[in-house]
């Protein structure tokens, strides 16, 4: 038995742990490749800003890009929804209300997690310091998740995480993929060609890809193999194909799952079709956005048939649905 | 800490460890000695780790504040209190005898209310409870029993006699944080568990399902869910944690349905199921729009004709809280002898029943020195401490017994009890109570020990964490087998 309501906390649960993971690693990467590189117009802090799709909040809080504002608002500004501080205290929030059915280890390294990050209010603004809490954080998920893998039974908790986990793994990677553009560019200036190496290396390490692209792919970084390797590549479980394969394998565990696995597929082939072409350079953002239109839709199905039913019968329900789904959209804000 | 431990006095209150000033009492001799030897660092390593372990287990309350609720860190004692088991196996025999003439009250208040015609309780007191629902008229819960989970005060007095303050009978809390005080002292003072031998705590989940378990004999493996009002409730920590231990589905309101079978149904990723059970945290007011308050958004409408046709059991049975009530509180040594035919073996603090002339008339004479106390509040509010209060409180108070005389009731001002506290780098006597827990379904069990609240404050009374109280680990401790004692 799994209520509605928790099966929506633990998805988003997942999906909070696998984005807090994947942004610290994002800022821990971009910054020491800040430090490498001498100054390129197309990369610099902003780049963070815009990955995350934040420019509109950010200008309402802050007056300038200077690294110390960034790293706030990406860090710990509990008014940006997406900061690394807001994803831990959502994680938190939705740990605490599933506890009866999440490994009790979790709780405190959430905890862990959660004071940490409070702890490094203060010092975002030293790089040192900086690097020593993200790697942390980063650490603190893999054990989460280490945790959620060794101790928990595959019932259907471990179904919802599992989807949750890769919806915001494919999300997340298309959005750092959407930097492709810029750096496949035509236009792209003569120091940018220079450091590309940098460049591509760089972003494979923001995905945690590195090593497994120079052992499956080549040793050569380059920029048309690394977006084939984290689009496509079948057997490295961060590529957008990997994920979208998972995120069915896992729905098919759920009941009643027929439309939403259809649809699924549908995403999966669609995705699929475009291995064998090279997408390009003009339309890799629009591709990209594309992923993430579909990933959106398909959340919307799984929410409407697995977290918000329609309870037929009492007519009371209704209003109380709409209790939950109110409470849900306030607690689990989401980037999209 | 030798300093701090030779300098410590009681001050002439009764002392739950020490005997008189650097004498351990008898059981305790070798948690005394052995606080007594740690440095003082190393003393305040273990505080300060007891406060980590806190944090991590994210072992909070919640405080509501005009800036929005916070979750606040357990504020917890190291130094454990203690009561010898001999003294504490006659308390439990009192309380089970207690809540037994309890919920036989309950059953006959809302059936034949033969207390009352047989004259050993006024109809009025019974009427003017603000637990009273006259819509629970005529039901049977299983077992007869109303009150599934009762957590009662207790207090010591200077007599060295432990007295019951008040039954809490609607929606008691605080037993979770019995059990995880239990778990920081494991962990911070691990050592202290081969010197003595103390009685565990930890079955207390097991028992609570087995309780709930048995309020649907007709079900072999009942469905049971915790009620619980959601994240914001203060006490959210313990529901979750609660469910988590005792391994039933923990909800909210918006979760439930009852459909046109008059079922309970929740809301499953597989469709709708049913459920058999439920402990509620949730007042009377709020569990069903339908029949209480129609405003309630966390409760679940047409539960009651649910539960009325037995449909589902609810612990603890709406309209429990009629006994929850001070003045009814005073009749309790009453009932005990009028259903039970016995004389109560845990004595009430003395109470003056405002109502009663004569009664009146003691307390309009001695109002300086009593507690003066409205009917149905909880919490410490709206109270008079005589001794502590201005000639114009009193004043006040006096007016407010003229004009409704059945609404008060007063009690002696008691010395409560002191017990060794780290405060501040020291070791102080600070006051405290005791909140055991009592669970009633086809049987009886009482927690052994309870939740030990202490007031951190230098003189105060008050021990509520929300104002500012602290709380200890409660030990039973064998004394039929210590060798030695005598002076530390």
């Amino acid at each position: 038995m799994m209520l509605s309501s928790v099966a929506e906390r633990v998805y988003w649960m997942s999906r909070y742990l696998e984005r807090a993971q994947n942004t610290a690693r994002l800022i821990n990467v971009h910054t020491s490749l800040l430090l490498d590189l001498p100054k390129v117009k197309e990369i610099n802090w902003y780049t963070l800003i815009r990955i995350f799709d934040g420019d509109p909040l950010y200008q309402k809080i802050y007056k300038n890009y200077s690294e110390l504002n960034i790293m706030q608002f990406m860090m710990t500004d509990r008014e940006n929804p997406s900061s690394l501080l807001s994803t831990i205290f959502a994680l938190r929030e939705n740990v605490r209300t599933s506890l009866d059915l999440l490994p009790e280890e979790i709780w405190e390294q959430v905890n862990q997690q959660y004071m940490l990050l409070q702890d490094a209010q203060k010092t975002v603004g030293n790089r040192h310091m900086r690097q020593a809490a993200l790697r942390k954080i980063i650490n603190g998920c893999q054990r989460i998740r280490g945790i959620l893998d060794c101790h928990m039974s595959r019932d259907s908790a471990f179904d919802f995480i599992q989807v949750g986990k890769h919806i915001e793994r494919a999300d997340m990677n298309s959005r750092v993929l959407e930097m492709a553009s810029v750096l496949l560019s035509e236009t792209r200036s003569d120091l940018l060609r220079r450091h590309e190496g940098i460049l591509w290396t760089n972003l494979l390490e923001s995905l945690g890809a590195r090593q497994m692209y120079q052992k499956h792919m080549k040793p050569r970084v380059q920029g048309r193999d690394v977006l084939q390797f984290l689009m496509h590549d079948s057997r490295f479980p961060r590529s957008i194909e990997y994920s979208l394969h998972d995120i069915g394998v896992y729905l098919r565990q759920l009941p009643d799952h027929g439309k939403i696995v259809d649809r699924c597929e549908a995403v999966e082939q669609q995705h699929q079709a475009t291995s064998e072409v090279e997408i390009p350079v003009e339309e890799i953002q629009q591709f990209m956005d594309q992923t993430q239109y579909e990933l959106g839709q398909l959340h919307g199905l799984i929410a409407d048939q697995w977290f918000n039913p329609a309870v037929a019968g009492a007519t009371q329900s209704q209003s109380q649905s709409q209790g939950t789904q109110s409470q849900s959209s306030q607690s689990n804000n989401s980037t999209e | 800490m030798k300093k701090q431990w030779n300098n410590y006095n009681p001050e002439g209150f009764y002392d739950e460890l020490m005997l008189a000033q650097h004498q351990p009492r008898q059981p305790c001799y070798k948690l005394v000695e052995y606080l007594r030897h740690f440095s003082d660092e190393a003393f305040y390593t273990r505080v300060n780790e007891s406060e980590l372990v806190i944090r991590e287990m994210g072992i909070t309350f919640t405080v509501y504040s005009d800036a929005g609720n916070i979750d606040r860190a357990w504020p917890f004692d190291i130094i454990p209190r203690s009561i010898p088991a001999s003294e504490w196996d006659r308390t439990e025999i009192g309380l089970k005898q207690r809540i037994s003439a309890l919920n036989q009250f309950i059953e006959d208040i809302y059936n034949d209310q033969k207390i009352i015609k047989d004259g050993v309780i006024p109809e009025e007191v019974v009427l003017q409870s603000k637990g009273y629902r006259e819509q629970c008229v005529g039901m049977h819960p299983p077992h007869g029993v109303w009150a599934n989970i009762c957590g009662s005060d207790l207090v010591r007095h200077s007599d060295g006699k432990l007295y019951v303050l008040e039954d809490n009978l609607r929606v008691p809390s605080g037993v979770a944080y019995m059990l995880e005080n239990r778990n920081i002292t494991k962990r911070v003072l691990p050592e202290l568990f081969q010197l003595l031998s103390i009685r565990p705590v930890n079955d207390y989940p097991a028992h609570l399902y087995e309780m709930l378990a048995s309020l649907r004999p007709d079900i072999n493996q009942p469905t049971i869910a915790l009620l619980t009002p959601g994240i914001y409730n203060s006490a959210y920590f313990e529901h979750a944690f609660l469910a988590q231990q005792a391994g039933i589905v923990l909800l909210e309101g918006a979760d439930l349905f009852v459909d046109k079978d008059d079922n309970v149904y929740m809301k499953t990723i597989t469709g709708p199921e049913r459920v058999d059970v439920i402990y509620r945290r949730i007042d009377d007011d709020f569990i069903d729009p339908e029949v209480f308050r129609e405003d309630s958004v966390l409760g679940i409408p047409g539960i009651m004709r649910a539960w009325k046709k037995g449909n589902i059991a609810i612990a603890n049975a709406p309209g429990c809280g009629v006994a929850d009530d001070k003045v009814i509180y005073a009749y309790v040594p009453d009932m005990i002898r009028y259903y039970l035919g016995e004389e109560p073996s845990l004595p009430n603090v003395p109470t003056w029943v405002c109502r009663k002339a004569d009664d009146f008339e003691y307390v309009m004479e001695h109002l300086p020195e009593l507690v003066v106390k409205p009917a149905n509040e909880s919490g410490g509010y709206g109270m008079l401490v005589g001794p502590h209060s201005s000639e114009e409180k009193v004043e006040e108070f006096r007016k407010l017994i003229h004009e409704n005389p059945n609404n008060y009731i007063a009690q002696p001002t008691l010395n409560l009890s002191v017990t060794p506290t780290f405060c501040d780098k020291d070791i102080a006597p600070r006051h405290l109570d005791l909140r055991p827990f009592i669970l009633s379904g086809a049987d009886i069990y009482v927690t052994p020990g309870g939740l030990t609240r202490v007031a951190m404050k230098e003189g105060s009374l008050v021990v509520n964490s929300s104002q500012g109280g602290g709380s200890k680990d409660t030990w039973i401790v064998d004394d039929s087998v210590v060798i030695g004692g005598g002076a530390a």
